[in-house]
């Protein structure tokens, strides 16, 4: 074999030794991502790090935040937050967990404070630091935060048993859905 | 609540007597320190007999901070408030807007929010509660406010009845948290009626205590829970598809044949059931007058020492979102003048579907007026109603019913009336709609309810047309 012949093999040679290890990494991090969802994306239920709950049913969160459950178990009155109109994360609750559009959620709320079915409208606060203010001094707070948002000054509750990071966790913001969503 | 004021001004003052104390004290103990820690290096003459005045009064001034200590504590545990340093910590919370409503607030703004310490584990204790937060301030006062209003135009080939433009309700929806689980409640609702005068109206005021969520108490003037209609769309036509509530939930001035307003107490709230989602409704109050020409509603005297009382039941199922049905039952003793007295009983069925773009309802009731030792009325009555919304145009079709005797001795006009009204709802912008309604009704020895035709035991179809511009504000 001349040396010709040797520069070649030896040339393919360490391109698929380079690219296999990249290919490798790529399953690695594809598999990782399947594993735990990406927290940038994750929508966090937060509460009082006072709170006894820890967990919360889809149906249990859905209710709360609808009014249909007023009051934790300790007694304390749920004081929803709820981030400005047009955000991401609240576009992403509105889709998830009130299933309306924005105009629904209005006229709902409006109708419900109405007709005494909403005790106190949700607070709307303008970015996730107010809110994680909002629900550390609130002993019935619970708000809703992007998990990369999330420090130790609120708890993270499960939902269905799962954390944020968590494969399953169906609270996910979907950056795509704003124009279907307003 | 001025009550409260007066205390928490008083602790106000208080605490700045005790914080004074505490400077002054602090300071006599640094001089005390300093004059001590100077003793062995520097001589300095110091009269003994003063020494022991001052030390006499640093143990007093700790006395008097001591007692004013508990004096704060006791205060703050009659108030129910924390101290200044608490309130501050989240000062911008409380003056973000609750949507969807207005905030009227007045006083000073609340000083920055002091970082929360992460990790923290003891904040719950030092934190107030959320409404705390909100209602610490005594010189702030917020109420929300929403106003509903609409407009119309109407006719109708009905004898004596002529087209019309009309003002109808202009209304306040006023709401005030007191507290984290008291709130004040009220629709302030101006109106004009048939002699063309306005009137203005407290249609519902209401003090509401949510102690948790099996027990709502409420008082005041507020709508009885008889069935479904009452209680969902009060006075307001924004919030209703057609244009007209159903012919039986029509108020007590303008015609109506149910005690549609009581004065008194109502307890309310969820029935421990699962996925059932059962609720439960008691309410006791003055009921309705029996004198035809006084004010419907016993606002402030009651006619007679029997209450009116009033029991509901609700689902809400969580398997069909949407659906509630559930039963009320009335109960009153009326003293109808020339008459025996009248024992009423209004029952009342219904089932709703109330999804964001469809809607049905259905409600039948019976009214029961028993004179004493005389023949007993029973007046059926029922309405349903479909709608569906397609984008900005909501079609629906109402169809109504009522047949009372010709002997009836509460309300022995109304005769029968029944008929179809079909319309369309067309939502222009997120705050102003327009409905088109026609009706057809049959009606029988239809007299005073409605003015000057259909006489006494004739039988006739009137139809109306209404255009209405509804908003809120």
């Amino acid at each position: 074999m001349s040396t010709r012949g040797c520069a070649i093999i030896l040339a393919i040679v360490v391109v698929v030794a380079l690219a296999f290890p990249r290919e490798h990494s790529a399953q690695a991090a594809s598999a990782a991502l399947d594993a735990r969802a990406n927290p940038s994306q994750s929508l966090a239920i937060v509460v009082n790090r006072s709170n006894p709950i820890n967990n919360l049913s889809f149906s249990e969160l859905r209710k709360i935040f609808m009014g249909d459950r007023n009051h934790w178990p300790n007694g304390h009155r749920i004081a929803i937050v709820m981030l400005e109109y047009g955000q991401p994360e609240r576009r992403a609750v509105l889709r998830l967990i009130y299933r309306m559009d924005e105009k629904t959620y209005q006229d709902v709320l409006l109708r419900g404070m109405f007709r005494g079915d909403v005790f106190v409208a949700p607070k709307t606060l303008a970015s996730p630091t107010i809110v994680r203010k909002f629900v550390f001094n609130a002993p019935g707070g619970i708000g809703y935060l992007r998990a990369s948002d999330v420090d130790e000054s609120v708890k993270v509750i499960r939902i269905d048993g799962l954390l944020p990071e968590d494969k399953g966790y169906r609270l996910q913001i979907d950056e795509s859905s704003k124009a279907t969503d307003d | 609540m001025s009550a409260t004021r007066f205390l928490v001004v008083q602790t106000g003052t208080i605490r700045a007597k005790v914080k004074h104390a505490c400077t002054l004290g602090a300071f006599l103990l640094l001089l005390a320190g300093s004059l001590c820690a100077q003793q062995p290096e520097v001589t300095v003459s110091v009269d003994a007999q003063k020494l022991q005045e001052l030390l006499t009064r640093i143990a007093d001034l700790e006395q008097s901070q001591k007692q004013l200590l508990q004096r704060v504590a006791q205060l703050e545990t009659l108030s129910g408030v924390h101290s200044p340093a608490v309130t501050s910590a989240s000062g911008p919370v409380a003056s973000s807007s609750s949507s969807p409503s207005l905030v009227l607030a007045g006083g000073s703004p609340k000083p920055e929010p002091t970082k929360p310490a992460p990790g923290n584990g003891q904040q719950s204790e030092q934190s107030p509660t959320m409404g705390e937060t909100d209602h610490m301030d005594v010189s702030r006062t917020a109420l929300n406010i929403r106003g509903f209003g609409d407009f119309g135009f109407y006719g109708g080939n009905q004898k004596g009845q002529t087209s019309s433009f009309s003002i109808g309700q202009t209304n306040l929806f006023i709401t005030s948290d007191l507290s984290e689980r008291v709130r004040f409640l009220t629709e302030l609702v101006f109106e004009v009626h048939q002699n063309n005068s306005f009137e203005t109206d407290l249609e519902r005021v209401l003090l509401e205590g949510s102690l948790n969520d099996y027990l709502k108490l409420s008082g005041g003037r507020y709508h009885t829970a008889i069935g479904y209609y009452n209680t969902a769309y009060h006075h307001s036509t924004w919030f209703q598809t057609a244009t007209e509530r159903p012919y039986i939930f029509e108020y007590e001035d303008e015609g109506g044949i149910l005690p549609i307003h009581m004065v008194g107490v109502q307890a309310s709230g969820q029935i421990p059931s699962g996925k059932l989602g059962l609720h439960y409704i008691a309410e006791v109050g003055n009921g309705r007058t029996s004198n035809p020409v006084a004010e419907p509603v016993q606002n402030y005297v009651d006619e007679n020492g029997h209450k009116a009382f009033n029991a509901a039941i609700f689902a809400r199922p969580d398997a069909i979102p949407g659906l509630q049905f559930g039963f009320s039952v009335y109960k009153d003793s009326l003293s109808v003048p020339d008459s025996p007295r009248i024992n009423e009983t209004i029952t009342d069925a219904y089932a709703v579907l109330i999804r964001p773009r469809f809607e049905w309802l259905n409600e039948a009731l019976m009214i029961r007026h028993a004179p004493s030792g005389q023949h007993v009325y029973e007046t059926p009555a029922f309405y349903s109603q479909i709608s569906e919304r397609f984008g900005m145009y909501t079609p629906y079709l109402r169809y109504q019913y009522v047949n009372a005797s010709s002997h009836e001795p509460v309300f022995p006009q109304v005769g029968l009336r029944t008929g179809p009204s079909v319309g369309m709802r067309f939502d222009a912008t997120e705050s102003v709609a327009f409905k088109l309604q026609y009706d057809y009704t049959f009606l029988r020895r239809q007299g005073p309810i409605d003015g000057k035709s259909c006489i006494q035991l004739s039988m006739c179809a009137p139809s109306a047309a209404a255009v209405q511009v509804d908003f809120k504000f």
